[in-house]
This record gives C-alpha cells, sequence and structure tokens, in this order.
C-alpha cells in the first residue's frame, strides 16, 4: 500500500472517531447544561476540543454559540465541519481503497454538517435533533466501514487511527474532569457529575451494571481506565492498537515493525499492570500525562515509519 | 396516448440538423423514448431532473470552485434526456475512428523516426518543428508495438445534412469517459427499464478493455506487473474521472510524490518499501511529466521518468509527445496522412481548415471573418476562440492584430453548424447544439471503441461552444443495437 493512502486512511479514520467524540461531548453537556444551570460550564468541553483563544473566551457560557462553534464553526480548526472536511478530503485522495458505499457515506456526511440548515437549527431549533442527525451519519458510517470494507492493510490503518484517537479523547476527558475536582472538590460527591461524564462515553449503562454502590470517582477511573470490555477504556483502544497493528508485520520493513511494536507494547504494559491504587499513588494527572505522551509517541513512530516515505 | 405538451412546443432549429426531429416527425429511433417520455408530465420530468442531481451531488461527482477561501461543489451539468445513435451510423463512425486512429498512430512513429511523410513532401516540416509539442526527447524512442495513442478521444460533430465531421483529435490526455459511465448509470435510475427496451449497447466494458491493454504493454515478462494511474492530485478538475477509472480496474492511483526513479526504474513508495511500477497510465501533461527534462518547476511529475521510459523500464500511456498528432495546424493534414499511410480514402470527413501562417488562406479567412471560427492551434477547452458571427468588430480587429503577431499559432475553419437534440429545460424540451466524443481504445489486439461516448451540449441557447468550462454541460449517449 502507498504510504500517502495509508495515511490518508489513518487520518481519515482519526476525523471521523473525533467528531463522533466531539458530538457526544456536545450531546451529553448540552442536556446537562438544561439540568443544573447554576454550575454549569462550557470550559472543559471548549478545552478538551479547541482549547483557550480570543474567539472561545468570546463564547463564555452560551450554549448555542459554543455549539455552533464546536459544530459549524469555520474559524475552529476542529469543528465539525472542518474535520469532516478534511476526513473528506483524504477520503477523495484515496477513493480507490475504500468502497464505494464508505466514499458516498462520507459524502453525506459531509453534505450534511455543510447544509445551513445545520447552523440555522443550532441557532433557533432543538439542537438535539440535530446532533442527533449528524451522530447518525457517523453511525452510518461505523456501519458501512464494518459491512464493506476488506480487512487489508487499509482496514488496520483506519483502525489503528481510530482507537489512538479514542484514547486520546479518553485521557483528555478524564484529565480534564478530574482536573476540575482541584478547583472544585464538591464535584467529587456530585452525582450528576459522574453521571454526565459517563454518559458523554456511552458508559452509563455498563457502569451501572457493574458497580452497585453509586457513582464513586474511583469506579469511573477503573471504568474509564482499565476495563477490558468498555469500548471507550484506554486500555481497550491500547489493546485494539496493538491488535491491528500485529496485522501489518511484514518482513520488508522488519526493524520498522520492532520499533513501533516496542512503543505499543510498553504502553499495553503500563495500563495493564496499573491498578486504581497504584495510579492514585503515582497521581491521576501525571499518570495520563504519561499515557498521552505514549499515545503521541505511537501517532509519530508511525509517521516516522509508515507515512514519512512520502 | 395523449401527447403531453411538452412535445407539441418542441420546434427544431432552421438549417440546422435535428438528432430527433426529421422532416415533419419524429425519428424512428426517437420514437420509443419519446413514447415513454410521453408518458410522463412536465413534473415528472422536472422530478427526475432533481434525482439525476442528487445523484451527483450524493456520489461526489463534482468538482470543487474556489471562491473566497471556500470551497464550492459544483457538479457538471447534465441534461436527462438521452442522445441516440442508430446501429448504421455508429458502424460508420467506428470504422472512420479506427482508420483514423492508425493513421495518427502511423504518423506519430513516422515523425519520431525517419519523417518519410516530410521527405515525401505530404506534411511541410516546418508545420512539425514550429509545434511545441512536437518533443525532440521522444526521437527515436521504441515505444511498445510502436502503439504511441492508447486512449483517444475524437470530436465528432454533424452539420446541416447529418455528415459527421472530425473536429479535433484528442491524443494526448482525453477526459470525459466516466461521465460517459456514470451518465449511464444515472440513467438507468432515472428511465427504469427504457434501456432494454429500446436495446441500447452497453459501455460498461471499457474499463476491462483499458485494463487488458494496459496490462500487456509491461515490460517485465511478469504475472502481475504492476499498473498505476498517475493523478495530479484531489484540486485537478478530473480528478473524480482518475478515481473512477483506478477504482474501476482495480489499479493503485498515485500522485507524483508517491513514485521516485532510482537506477532509471520507476518506483512507488510503499509501507513496505519501494515497489517496482511497470506501467504508468498517466494524467499529467507532457511538459510536467519530468522536471530534469521539461517544465523543471512542476512538482506533478517524477524526476528521471523519461529516463526511465526510453531505457523502456517503464510504459507509459498515452506516449509523451503525442501532441504533434493533434495540433490544429497538423490536423489540417490527417486525411493526407490516411492516404499516405493506408492508401485509402479517408472515411470521415474533416472541416476545412487555413493555416494562417499561409498568406493567401489568410487573407481569404480575414475577408471572411463573419463567417469563420479561428482557434489556437495548441488550445483546448474553448479558451481563445473567436466566433466571427458573434463577436463585434473591435474583438474582430484586437483578434487579427493577436494572429498577424504569430499566425502559425492560429487556425480558421469555417463555422460549422453543430447538430442540435432536444434537452428539458424551462419545464419542457428545447434543442441545444451537441457533438460527439467516442472513446477509442488502442491495444497491440487492435483497435476497439466502446460503442457510446460523450455528447457534450451547448445549454445557452443560440450557443456552438460545448466544452464545460465554457458552460457546456453533458448527456447519455446511446447507441443502438
Amino acid at each position: 500500500m502507498l504510504s500517502r493512502v495509508a495515511a490518508s486512511l489513518y487520518w481519515l479514520s482519526r476525523y471521523v472517531e473525533r467528531s463522533d467524540g466531539i458530538l457526544r461531548m456536545l450531546k451529553i453537556n448540552y442536556a446537562s447544561s438544561q439540568d443544573t444551570v447554576q454550575e454549569f460550564t462550557w470550559a472543559p468541553v471548549i478545552r478538551i476540543f479547541s482549547g483557550h483563544n480570543e474567539e472561545t473566551q468570546k463564547l463564555g457560557n452560551d450554549s448555542r454559540a459554543v455549539m455552533r462553534y464546536m459544530v459549524s464553526g469555520k474559524n475552529n480548526p476542529n469543528s465539525i465541519l472542518n474535520i469532516i472536511t478534511f476526513a473528506r478530503e483524504n477520503a477523495r485522495g484515496v477513493q480507490e481503497h475504500i468502497t464505494k458505499d464508505l466514499w458516498q457515506c462520507l459524502n453525506e456526511y459531509y453534505h450534511t454538517v455543510k447544509d445551513s440548515r445545520i447552523d440555522n437549527a443550532l441557532k433557533k431549533d432543538d439542537p438535539v435533533s440535530v446532533l442527533d442527525i449528524l451522530i447518525k451519519q457517523v453511525m452510518l458510517y461505523y456501519g458501512t466501514v464494518e459491512i464493506t470494507m476488506e480487512r487489508g492493510e487499509g482496514r488496520s490503518y483506519m483502525n489503528i487511527g481510530k482507537y489512538l484517537e479514542r484514547g486520546i479523547q479518553s485521557v483528555d476527558i478524564l484529565d480534564t474532569k478530574f482536573g476540575s475536582i482541584d478547583d472544585n472538590p464538591d464535584l467529587l460527591t456530585d452525582t450528576t457529575y459522574w453521571k454526565h461524564l459517563l454518559l458523554s462515553l456511552g458508559g452509563y449503562e455498563l457502569y451501572l451494571k457493574t458497580y452497585r454502590e453509586g457513582f464513586e470517582a474511583e469506579n469511573v477511573l477503573e471504568q474509564v481506565v482499565l476495563n477490558n470490555d468498555f469500548p471507550r477504556s484506554v486500555i481497550y483502544s491500547v489493546n485494539h492498537i496493538q491488535r491491528y497493528f500485529e496485522r501489518l508485520k511484514n518482513d520488508s520493513n522488519i526493524d520498522d515493525y520492532r520499533e513501533l511494536s516496542f512503543y505499543i507494547g510498553r504502553l499495553q504494559s503500563n495500563i495493564k499492570y496499573s491498578s486504581v491504587k497504584s495510579i492514585k499513588d503515582e497521581g491521576l494527572h501525571q499518570f495520563l500525562t504519561q499515557i498521552r505522551s505514549q499515545l503521541y509517541g505511537i501517532g509519530d513512530a508511525l509517521n516516522n515509519h509508515y507515512f514519512a516515505n512520502s | 396516448m395523449q401527447e403531453s405538451g411538452y412535445f407539441s412546443q418542441y420546434s427544431p432549429i432552421d438549417g440546422v440538423w435535428d438528432e430527433m426531429y426529421g422532416v415533419g416527425n419524429i425519428r424512428d429511433h426517437y420514437s420509443k423514448v419519446i413514447d415513454y417520455l410521453s408518458r410522463e408530465s412536465a413534473e415528472d420530468l422536472a422530478r427526475k431532473e432533481e434525482l439525476a442531481k442528487r445523484l451527483f451531488m450524493s456520489q461526489g461527482i463534482t468538482f470543487t470552485v474556489y471562491s473566497s477561501g471556500e470551497g464550492i461543489e459544483k457538479i457538471f451539468p447534465f441534461d436527462i434526456i438521452p442522445r441516440i445513435i442508430t446501429a448504421d451510423e455508429w458502424a460508420f463512425v467506428e470504422k472512420g475512428i479506427k482508420q483514423r486512429l492508425n493513421a495518427l498512430n502511423l504518423f506519430l512513429k513516422d515523425v519520431y523516426n525517419n519523417q518519410f511523410i516530410v521527405k515525401d513532401g505530404i506534411v511541410p516540416i516546418d508545420i512539425i518543428y514550429s509545434c511545441p509539442h512536437f518533443l525532440r526527447e521522444m526521437y527515436q524512442l521504441q515505444v511498445p508495438y510502436d502503439i504511441y495513442v492508447h486512449i483517444a478521444g475524437i470530436d465528432l460533430i454533424r452539420d446541416h445534412d447529418g455528415t459527421f465531421y472530425v473536429l479535433e483529435d484528442n491524443l494526448r490526455t482525453p477526459s470525459g469517459v466516466s461521465y460517459m459511465l456514470e451518465n449511464r448509470e444515472i440513467t438507468k435510475r432515472l428511465f427504469p427499464d427504457l434501456l432494454p427496451q429500446c436495446a441500447v449497447r452497453s459501455v460498461t466494458e471499457y474499463p476491462n478493455i483499458l485494463y487488458k491493454n494496459l496490462l500487456s504493454l509491461s515490460p517485465r515478462q511478469i504475472s502481475n506487473p504492476t499498473i498505476v494511474l498517475l493523478s495530479p492530485g484531489i484540486y485537478n478538475s478530473a480528478y473524480f474521472e482518475h478515481t473512477t477509472l483506478a477504482r474501476l480496474m482495480g489499479v493503485e492511483l498515485v500522485e507524483g510524490r508517491d513514485l521516485v526513479v532510482k537506477n532509471q526504474k520507476v518506483y512507488m513508495k510503499t509501507t513496505i518499501g519501494l515497489q517496482q511500477v511497470d506501467v504508468i497510465y498517466r494524467r499529467v501533461d507532457d511538459e510536467y511529466l519530468d522536471p530534469l527534462v521539461f517544465n523543471p518547476a512542476s512538482i506533478l511529475g517524477v524526476a528521471g521518468i523519461m529516463g526511465a521510459y526510453r531505457t523502456g523500464n517503464v510504459a507509459i500511456v498515452n506516449a509523451i509527445g503525442n501532441g504533434v498528432a493533434d495540433d490544429k495546424a497538423v490536423y489540417a493534414y490527417v486525411p493526407d496522412m490516411i492516404k499516405y499511410y493506408l492508401n485509402e480514402e479517408p472515411i470521415l470527413k474533416n472541416v476545412p481548415t487555413y493555416q494562417l501562417n499561409n498568406r493567401d488562406e489568410r487573407e481569404h479567412v480575414f475577408a471572411n471573418i463573419n463567417k469563420m471560427v479561428v482557434k489556437k492551434t495548441n488550445g483546448s477547452g474553448g479558451y481563445g476562440m473567436l466566433m466571427g458571427h458573434a463577436s463585434t468588430d473591435e474583438e474582430i480587429d484586437d483578434y487579427k492584430k493577436e494572429i498577424l503577431k504569430d499566425p502559425r499559432n492560429f487556425i480558421a475553419q469555417p463555422t460549422i453548424s453543430l447538430s442540435a437534440a432536444p434537452c428539458y429545460m424551462q419545464g419542457g424540451l428545447h434543442p441545444r447544439r451537441i457533438d460527439l466524443r467516442p472513446y477509442a481504445l488502442c491495444g497491440p489486439d487492435g483497435i476497439e471503441i466502446v460503442p457510446g461516448g460523450l455528447t457534450r451540449v451547448a445549454l445557452k441557447e443560440g450557443s456552438l461552444v460545448v466544452n464545460s468550462s465554457q458552460g457546456g454541460g453533458s448527456k447519455d449517449t446511446w447507441v443502438l443495437a
């Protein structure tokens, strides 16, 4: 496979995964903003996906303004509009490596988010309906990948991209949410706070089934970092990066493979042989910072050894 | 059966061959379609037109126009009413194109080797040497099977009496074939059951034939040679076509930056290292192909590719330097080439062409400029043309000055009145001018032409310019069995 093609598939997949994360985050936070008017703030969401800048400062706590910025904001490089445009540009360059169904699906997603009705509806109508329309596009995408894409090298790059992105997102969300507790210790015992965190990761129902004693920060941490069965946990993402990377093994670039394999294995062990207690002893923020930098390291190494040919 | 209003309103243009309307009645080969259409209301047709637009959009059959930093997706205008060609007409056209292409291939071989045609005084030497697309780099370079033109798009038009004329030969990187294929797919959706009812011949073989031909050109005798399609990239207006063809043939779509030349061999950069490339179907123009030999500023090409080509380690399709054969000044000599190389009378006529570097012909053209179309010999896309009958005196004077600066760069042809076909617009059927570009594929087994082609339409009333860059659209093109 061409290096350029591999890189495009990887990025296309990362962008779509990112859009999924953003949309779910927006949906739950919007619901949350309708629940707890007093203390609700969009700041963590903005921090995770856009960072602080002049423009985000101006948004303040205006839900509609924030959502418009995050969904259809032209000047926000991480708006759904912009990342899906990037995803589609990447797909356009590798059209003969993805199925026609998948290309059409991404194309529809792009035209849907570009439609001015989306922005208008965010301004005036029910934002949840808008977010649902877009979330459905992502689900269509994943269904189409699942049903139509061949199980070859290309899909491995797509999956590595997807799980790398997901892992980074989960780490960022945890880091931000737990970070907020330092400023506001009351949150530690605030049930809705944890509930919304779990909802935005799609892990609420699993949590209820696993833990009977209500919402505890430690349990949330355990589920989101260490639960092998939770599809948005950090360990789940890393296991899948490992699984799909193994399929790329090939004698003609064995040195590159070994190096990447080492990075992934090290990260996997770091998480696998951690416990809630060891993480707390080390300091959650420090632990997450290390995991994040190792995830980024894998991305860099892929770039150097598999994509940088181009 | 009741005839819907929009048919009775159809009025052919005076003095123009109408593809649908004969003397006072509908031609036989259009009757089934008209029956079908007359059962649909004007609203049905409007809905079909909407559906066609939506299908093009959702399938991403679009090109992007960049304005104020924002990309706007556009579709090439598509007219839903098919253009129909009878079996007899097609047999004639097919025979004529094959003959013409045979002669053109022989001409290219000759002109880059012994130049007999020049020595025998058929084609003047200055016409060839003054053509910017005549490339000395190709001199005595042997190409596989002596085939230079593997893919040709021959533009045909019909005069007022229905006679076919060749308007121009496109022998470099003719485009539009994906629209031939996609237009047909859209028509299948718009008019269920109509294609089999009318016994329309299929065009789907095109990518298979092309692939078979590309495969046969591999310099390495191996079971699975690497074939790539070289595209300038996603910002090229024909990019959709490049991906469509790559997908339909199952070959790798590459850009210049994906290729590298080492020891006179071309390789592509893959995730597991370099992989040798055997055949390149390139959609990058000659001058951008190799910065070491041609335009040094090009980043679309591959440094050293010309060396690999010359060594015979890679096959390039179409051959480099074909522009000398589809130059508009050389065009005038194609009928002579057919006689010279094949000892046959040309089947398809040329449009009479005046060479403006010939003083007598130039004066004749200037005296009759209102009846002339003046073109640049190396222009394309309908740019830089002067339509004498539709220009102001001032435009004509300016153009004359341009011509006198370098007369070799211009030719003139009498205005040929293109044939017209019905188009659906403003809620009714109206005649609009059309041309026809069939795509001929030349391989070691001979020339094959899929029955069909691209029919381009001048959508503006009264316009004779069908180029998509000048407000032209396209139609599905049916060849009946």
